[in-house]
């Protein structure tokens, strides 16, 4: 054991450590700020930092829990993990709560639990490992369609809920790593040509919200008190922001209210409006170190599988943190992407510090111990 | 030790490629946040600080109340209230001085409600409500020096009668923080104008509608230029009631001076035609958010106005409750249409002594007879015979221990004793003169005149019992959309015809020649019951039960008056009343 915490203090990235540390402290500070007030009933100005706290303890137990085992060992269990999270989803659809008509949790105890989010990480292991062992095999068709069949299962249940933007995530997590894994270019950019023409076929799958969030992205002034009214707000918010921002606990479009889900997927516009430029860039320096670290890690890893799940772990963080951004900047649709580290939300809290864990895992056993 | 890492070169290589397109990426974030906080800060802080755009909230106006004849009786006009944008506010003492000299409220008064808000500085304070038209043309001329105040017009909840029907149709008010809490979604808000009591309190949801909004863009005095975005409100649906106008107003004057209700209904629809209560209030009061002086004078007035008797109150009901007492002794054979009783004024159980309500008696009489003459001793006889648990059996079956389900809140539910209901709230045996008391109404028994009234309409419609209800159809305000309350069988009461047959011809025989011959009239063949309750607030309460006419009933009627005497001399004569406008019969 003393041995094992000698190695970790030898070679454990703290640069990626701290970067995580220190996103999540600034994480609950704007959250305190976009929730003191907030009008949920909830007479606690302490609410939502107080839970966020809890998650973020258990999410840094976790994580410490995975450092210990070796990737390879975590590997086995990879298929398990993978057909646990299939249970889970279509336990949801059976018999979920729903909120704002999607349903999403499962209940555990007192405790609401979004499969989806550890589905992530499922399919992260398990792309990894199917990858690393056929690397060689692609060329051959069935081998290049298993990993879409794999990915596509989850798609569709998470789909069913209905969640698109959670869907569009694993859609991430499996081009990024096929890339990464050295599928042959024309292979994929005959994949996404492919998927774009069915584009107009999954239109008619498209639940009215999410197709409403489509058109409004193309023009939110179409209804600016409904649907394009988050968009228009945060937009406002941020840019208000200016370049050292209004001050914390002093954004007027958060602390009055006018942001809808500030604490949740609009929280950056309450980063942007209370911190300005410097916060925002602040922010997104936190998150290329984590993501730099993250290839850094990938690159050195002691074999093919190590890279992948680097890979993966890189893939799934950049996208929401993309996504995320360009939402509350209007650039994207609002498909409902939390930001990592700074959203309010357990599971996804959580699941943010397990691949960490599992990033440092890999980077931990670069060296055979 | 280390050994190399066995990750193929041309991974390496698509991983590089990865890491220069996500700094890509960044470098858009980057470039685009520039962009939107550095070249255009300025620009959104302006829009943001609210100088040139603003929210504005437009309430839905609330749906409007007819009666069965679609006469207006309840609806919404413009008012207008005098607020105050505490961030548009320069110097609030002179601002505060030049509007008191226009309003009439003290500077002090008005520089303290902008104080002690806190909330959002550019949401309007109210100062004045329901400013009228002199003043509101003043503030409009001199908008100019009086920076920060804005004028904006509401729409108001107009009770067109006042007083009228005021118990049923209700009043609203300022949604409060436990409301709030307990609809807790995004439908209601702060601020909000909801119902309070009766048919706006049960209703609201039909009646509110749907708040809509708008961003204007307003200039540095508050004037708007533009507007933005708009939604507009959807107004709530209205309602037109089962209550017909002229009736409930011949019934509020019948008992003008008086504490008491009047029901009436059709018993073969549950279509309540008049629900009176007086005394009464006036809900407009409610509207503009009710002055304390007001409410201490309507909340401590002895005579109650703010309770809706006919539904919440709970009374004696002293003899009319002989139906109850015959349906129950006949449909057990305890008594038949042929037994005759011998009634020599007084009646002895267990060593106490009862009266009758004719001293020296009534002599050998038939259940018709007792009825009609409201014979005590024939009644207590079949309370004897019959004993309480048998008894209350009658009572449930009757519904009087259960709601009427009429479409009003906190309907109360009436006091049904029992052997059991005595041991477990008084702590005492029931004794066989407890069930003597009984027999005539009298005693632990407590109703209120809406489960009174279900009595008449049980044995008017022979056992057919529709839920009793106020709202006869819903409308959307564009009047597209027609939702009609259907009749709803409330219950089916299972006594033999020949019960109902017997008890109604007693009620007939009472208005001929017995103690209802007040509610007699000549060109109606009405049939009823009297009441005088003794209770321990003083003066007997006078009750009238009755329904007409005698072969097909049309209506059924119930009159109560608080400490109003007899039955017969009370209660009587104001049913024939309302019978008469009912059936437009002049006298």
């Amino acid at each position: 054991m003393k041995e094992k915490l000698d190695r970790l203090t030898e070679n454990i990235d703290f640069a990626l450590l701290f970067a995580v540390v220190f996103l999540c402290f600034y994480g609950l500070l704007v959250l305190f700020s976009s929730t003191r007030l907030a009008a949920t009933g909830e007479s606690d100005p302490y609410f939502f930092v107080k839970r966020q706290s809890l998650w973020a303890l258990l999410g840094f137990i976790f994580l410490t829990i995975i450092i210990f085992i070796d990737y390879h060992n975590l590997e086995r269990y990879s298929k398990v993990i993978y057909f646990g999270a299939i249970v889970l989803l279509i336990m949801v659809i059976i018999s979920g709560r729903s909120t704002y008509g999607a349903r999403r949790w499962l209940a555990i105890g007192p405790f609401d639990f979004q499969p989806s989010e550890f589905a992530k990480i499922a399919l992260i292991m398990f792309l990894a490992d199917f990858l690393s062992k056929n690397k060689l095999k692609f060329d051959n068709f069935l081998y290049y369609l298993l990993p879409f069949i794999y990915t596509g299962i989850l798609i569709i249940l998470v789909f069913m809920q209905p969640d698109l933007g959670t869907s569009l995530v694993y859609l991430a997590i499996l081009i990024i790593m096929l890339f990464v894994a050295g599928i042959k270019i024309k292979y994929l950019v005959f994949t996404i040509l492919a998927g774009l023409s069915s584009v107009p076929v999954l239109w008619i799958f498209l639940r009215d919200y999410q197709k409403n969030r489509f058109i409004l992205f193309l023009n939110p002034n179409l209804d600016p008190l409904g649907g394009g009214y988050n968009v228009i707000q945060s937009r406002i918010a941020i840019g208000s922001g200016g370049f050292l921002g209004n001050g914390i606990f002093s954004g007027l479009q958060s602390q009055l209210n006018f942001l809808p889900a500030q604490h949740t997927d609009f929280i950056f516009s309450v980063v942007g409006e209370e911190l300005g430029f410097v916060g925002t860039i602040l922010l997104l320096g936190l998150y290329a170190i984590i993501l730099w670290r993250g290839i850094k890690i990938a690159l050195e890893a002691r074999d093919l599988l190590g890279s992948l799940l680097a890979t993966g772990v890189v893939s799934f963080l950049f996208f929401h943190i993309v996504v995320n951004i360009g939402m509350a900047m209007g650039m994207l649709p609002a498909t409902g992407l939390p930001l990592p580290f700074l959203s309010y939300g357990g599971s996804f809290m959580i699941s943010n510090l397990i691949v960490i864990g599992i990033l440092l895992n890999v980077e931990l056993h670069k060296v055979k111990w | 030790m280390r050994e190399s890492s066995t990750v193929p070169e041309d991974v390496k290589q698509r991983l590089n490629w990865l890491l220069i397109f996500m700094v890509i990426c960044f470098l858009i974030l980057v470039i685009s946040l520039w962009y939107l906080q550095m070249i255009k800060g300025e620009e959104f802080k302006e829009r943001a600080v609210g100088n040139c755009i603003r929210t504005l909230v437009e309430d839905a106006p609330r749906g409007r109340i007819y009666d069965r004849q679609e006469e207006l009786l309840v609806t919404n006009r413009p008012a207008v209230v005098v607020s105050i944008i505490p961030a548009e506010v320069d110097d609030l003492e002179k601002l505060s001085e030049r509007l008191s000299k226009i309003i009439g409220i003290s500077p002090e008064e008005i520089s303290q409600i902008v104080k002690n808000y806190r909330e959002n500085p550019f949401k309007p304070v109210k100062i004045l409500d329901d400013c009228n038209t002199n003043k509101t043309v003043e503030i409009e001329e001199r908008k100019d020096e009086l920076k920060g105040v804005v004028l904006e017009v509401k729409p108001r909840r107009d009770y067109l009668y006042h007083d009228f029907a005021a118990h049923s149709l209700g009043y609203v008010g300022e949604i409060d923080k436990e409301e709030l809490q307990r609809f807790g979604n995004p439908k209601y808000q702060g601020g909000d104008i909801i119902g309070k009591a009766g048919l706006e309190k049960y209703y609201d949801a039909i009646l509110r509608g749907e708040k809509g909004g708008k961003e204007v863009e307003v200039d540095a005095l508050g004037q708007e230029i533009a507007t933005l975005l708009y939604q507009k409100p959807v107004p709530g649906k209205d309602l037109i009631l089962t209550i017909d106008r002229d009736l409930q107003l011949c019934g509020e004057n019948l008992l003008f001076d008086k504490k008491g209700s009047i029901v009436v209904s059709d018993p073969n629809s549950g279509e309540i035609l008049a629900l009176v209560n007086r005394p009464s209030f006036n809900p407009n009061l409610f509207a503009n958010g009710i002055s304390s002086s007001d409410w201490q004078r309507l909340s401590f007035d002895t005579d109650y106005p703010l309770t809706n008797r006919s539904v919440q109150g709970l009374y004696s009901p002293g003899s009319i409750f002989k139906v109850v007492t015959a349906a129950a002794a006949l449909e057990e054979g305890v008594t038949n249409r042929k037994r005759k009783i011998y009634c020599s004024g007084t009646f002895e159980l267990a060593g106490r002594v009862f009266n009758c309500s004719k001293e020296t008696g009534h002599g050998s009489l038939s259940i018709v007879d007792a009825i009609t003459h409201s014979c005590n001793i024939y009644f207590y006889t079949l309370g004897k015979d019959l004993g309480i648990e048998r008894f209350n059996k009658y009572m449930q079956k009757y519904g009087l221990g259960e709601k009427t389900g009429i479409d009003l809140p906190a309907e109360a539910i009436g006091t049904i004793p029992s052997a059991q209901w005595k041991e477990r709230e008084i702590k005492e045996i029931w004794f066989p003169g407890d069930t003597i008391n009984l027999s005539i109404g009298q005693g632990y028994l407590l109703l209120t005149p809406l489960l009174v009234h279900s009595l008449i309409t049980t044995i008017a419609a022979e056992g057919e019992v529709y839920k009793l209800h106020l709202v006869k159809k819903i409308i959307s305000a564009d009047g597209n959309t027609v939702e009609e309350i259907k009749p709803e069988i409330h219950k089916k009461v299972n006594f033999s015809s020949d019960t109902f047959k017997i008890i109604k011809e007693g009620l007939r025989q009472t208005i001929l020649k017995g103690t209802g011959w007040r509610a007699n009239i000549q060109e109606l063949a009405v049939a009823g019951k009297t009441g005088t309750a003794q209770n321990p607030q003083g003066e007997t309460h006078a009750w009238f039960i009755g329904f007409a006419p005698y072969e097909n009933p049309e209506v059924c009627i119930t009159v109560f008056i608080e400490n109003g005497g007899e039955g017969g001399v009370a209660a009587a004569p104001i049913a024939r009343a309302m019978l008469e406008k009912y059936f437009n019969i002049k006298n």
